[in-house]
């Protein structure tokens, strides 16, 4: 275990500073263009602010040379924001617990249904139920959650007004506004998601419930309850951990970007997407390395609990 | 299996008697059996029509709507059961749909017809959707035919690659390459790709999901290179190449279709997310994110600029995911390509 755990973790390093380096020679190696044009605030730059992004970034310096000084940059929150954040790695700090309440909240819910739902439809499989909640399932996994967020807020938020229009309340200031501010975010972050488990699970589950190991569990007298928990489950719900793992570790850099934007919430994606917009260059790398170093160790974790549950899975060969 | 290879097809010819009563080929099963499956019938024909409807866009706009996508009316006036009515209100607001030929679904609000625009949205996200897709496959099929057939260092630079690409999600990636792209590309003088142009985002999906279509792909070349018909191949002296190309490849296409629809419909949102977020299609020309992200920012004029494109978006999708799972029921019946092919997007 030990070993699997140090291999992992030696790919998650391996696989961030792949992407800090992809990132880098995406942004600062823009072909016929001096970097110092971008950096110093592209058309609204003047000689003075170029010559300043020219000393800061060591522009004239070889371009690995560039790297080590940004990376440096990066850790130690010196990048700024030109236009609105300040100090880059205290406001992704601030932002990140909304992210991870947004993430967790809507995982938990999209996991709990799938779960329930798939279980619904093994015990009723074939009938109408099963059918029945097939066809939601397929629904809510094709509409998008853009389309479900930009509905909820324009409906619930801007129009009734039911729900707030924008922001975000710490846990621990006010438990009740957290909820509220985060509950349609959740809803529409998960029902795709949701959707897309209930078939997931539902399928893994069918290929558990027909086992030889199952029938000899049932025949020497197990009862339905008991057995659909220790032995149907514990092994059906191998294969959508795997799913939900990397759904989880891609959050951070998927639906966070436009859900946050539609409901307001001051998270790592609002910033990200703030950012992309103003065509800044150093916190876009910056921010790009600092989510790769988030998604990279989220999958690390899940992969880590995923062995920790299913042994077969520590064997070299299977990290990523 | 699917798939006929020569191998199994010279093996086949030997005994000539049995030829005249050939058991029905494994696509003609398939057919058979999409044939008979209601749901998926009915999704294809959804696709159908839509893919039609998106791609008639011009002509309607020409002949029915008598208009441009870009075309404003706003200071004009249309009739609405024989009363002139102005396009945009004085105080802004567009007017909702008509249901006739011209403004069918309405107004937006610079006075261009709503429908018309959806319409020229869906063509460019499906334009889009399957140029993507296209470099996807090409890229994607000769590396999961190569990894898978000659395993060892081949398989493990060629995997490795995959997992970089796979460690990250596909919209951060997506909007990063669009938005370097965009900034490239406004910049290099004679090659000027310019700011809206919809090859930056056909690239950039094109290549974010190689590796969802790779990584199953070269988990069944990897069981069929063990196979009895392959090794026959090998000992008539087929080489690498022409293995992979005919022996190995036709088995594969049962798979790749099944694929290539799942990933249709989840470029067709990965776009609509991009182009909000400004790394995709550049606004004034439509396609599902530029219209959506237009409905959210004037909602407070009119909610039916965001319902509208919506609701096409996910007529679309789910036309499209519809025929996946159709095909994957036709095509895949063992589930060979695994319980867990969907995934969140």
């Amino acid at each position: 275990m030990i070993s699997f755990v140090a291999r992992r973790l030696g790919w998650a390093v391996v696989t961030a500073w792949l992407a800090s380096v992809i990132a880098f020679v995406l942004f600062w190696t823009v072909p016929n263009v001096d970097p110092s044009y971008h950096l110093g605030g592209a058309e609204k730059g003047t000689n003075e602010t170029r010559a300043l992004a020219t000393e800061k970034y060591g522009l004239d310096e070889p371009l690995p040379a560039q790297y080590v000084r940004l990376m440096e940059g990066i850790f130690n929150g010196d990048v700024d924001c030109f236009y609105s954040c300040g100090s880059l790695r205290s406001a992704f700090i601030d932002a990140l617990p909304v992210t991870i309440s947004l993430v967790g909240g809507a995982g938990l819910i999209a996991i709990g249904l799938g779960i329930s739902l798939a279980l619904v439809c093994v015990r009723h499989r074939g009938q109408w139920l099963d059918r029945a909640i097939l066809t939601a399932a397929t629904v809510a996994y094709s509409i998008p959650s853009i389309v479900l967020a930009a509905v909820f807020w324009a409906f619930l938020s801007y129009k009734w007004m039911i729900f707030p229009e924008d922001g975000y309340v710490p846990l621990r200031e006010n438990p009740i506004q957290w909820f509220t501010h985060l509950l349609l975010p959740w809803i529409a972050a998960a029902l795709p998601f949701a959707g897309a488990y209930v078939q997931v699970v539902r399928a893994s589950l069918l290929d558990t419930v027909d086992a030889d190991w199952v029938r000899t569990a049932r025949a020497k007298g197990l009862d339905e309850k008991r057995l659909i928990r220790r032995h149907v489950l514990r092994n059906g719900l191998i294969p959508p951990v795997n799913v939900w793992g990397l759904d989880f570790s891609h959050a951070f850099g998927g639906f966070v970007l436009y859900v946050e934007v539609i409901f307001g919430l001051p998270g790592v994606g609002f910033l990200t997407a703030e950012t992309l917009g103003t065509f800044d260059l150093p916190p876009i790398v910056g921010l790009a390395i600092y989510l790769a170093i988030v998604v990279v160790l989220a999958s690390a974790i899940v992969d880590v609990i995923v062995a920790w549950l299913d042994p077969r899975l520590r064997r070299p060969g299977t990290a990523s | 299996m699917v798939g006929r290879s020569s191998a199994e097809a010279s093996v086949q010819r030997l005994p000539p008697a049995r030829a005249a009563k050939r058991a029905p080929g494994p696509w003609r099963l398939a057919l058979k059996g999409f044939r008979s499956d209601r749901t998926a019938v009915a999704f294809a024909v959804l696709f159908v029509l839509l893919c039609a409807a998106a791609l008639a866009a011009p002509l309607y706009a020409e002949h029915v709507a008598h208009t441009t996508p870009a075309a404003n009316h706003i200071t004009e006036r249309t009739t609405i059961d024989g009363k002139p009515t102005d396009i945009v209100s004085v105080d802004g607001i567009p007017i909702g749909p008509t249901w006739q030929s011209e403004f069918f679904l309405g107004a937006d609000e610079n006075g261009r017809d709503l429908m018309v625009r959806i319409l020229y949205g869906a063509r460019a996200s499906l334009q889009i959707g399957f140029a993507a897709l296209l470099i996807t496959l090409t890229i994607a099929i000769p590396l999961a035919l190569a990894a898978g057939y000659f395993r060892g260092r081949t398989d493990a630079v060629i995997s490795r690659l995959f997992d970089v690409i796979w460690s990250f999600p596909a919209l951060l990636l997506g909007a990063m390459l669009g938005t370097a792209i965009n900034l490239r590309g406004a910049d290099i003088g004679p090659i000027e790709i310019k700011g809206g142009t919809k090859l930056i985002p056909i690239l950039v999906i094109g290549l974010v999901y190689i590796p969802y279509i790779a990584r199953p792909l070269r988990g069944q070349v990897l069981a069929l290179r063990e196979q009895r018909f392959v090794e026959a191949a090998r000992a008539l002296g087929v080489r690498p190449i022409r293995m992979m190309a005919s022996e190995l490849l036709p088995h594969l296409w049962p798979s790749i279709l099944v694929l290539s629809m799942l990933l249709l419909a989840n470029a067709v949102v990965l776009e609509t997310a991009l182009s909000y977020l400004g790394a995709g299609v550049n606004p004034p020309e439509p396609s599902f994110g530029t219209l959506i992200a237009d409905g959210i920012e004037n909602v407070r004029i009119s909610t039916h600029l965001l319902l509208a494109p919506c609701v096409a978006l996910v007529l679309f999708v789910l036309s499209m995911s519809g025929l996946a799972e159709g095909l994957r029921r036709a095509l895949d019946p063992h589930r060979k390509l695994g319980v867990d092919l969907l995934r969140g997007r």
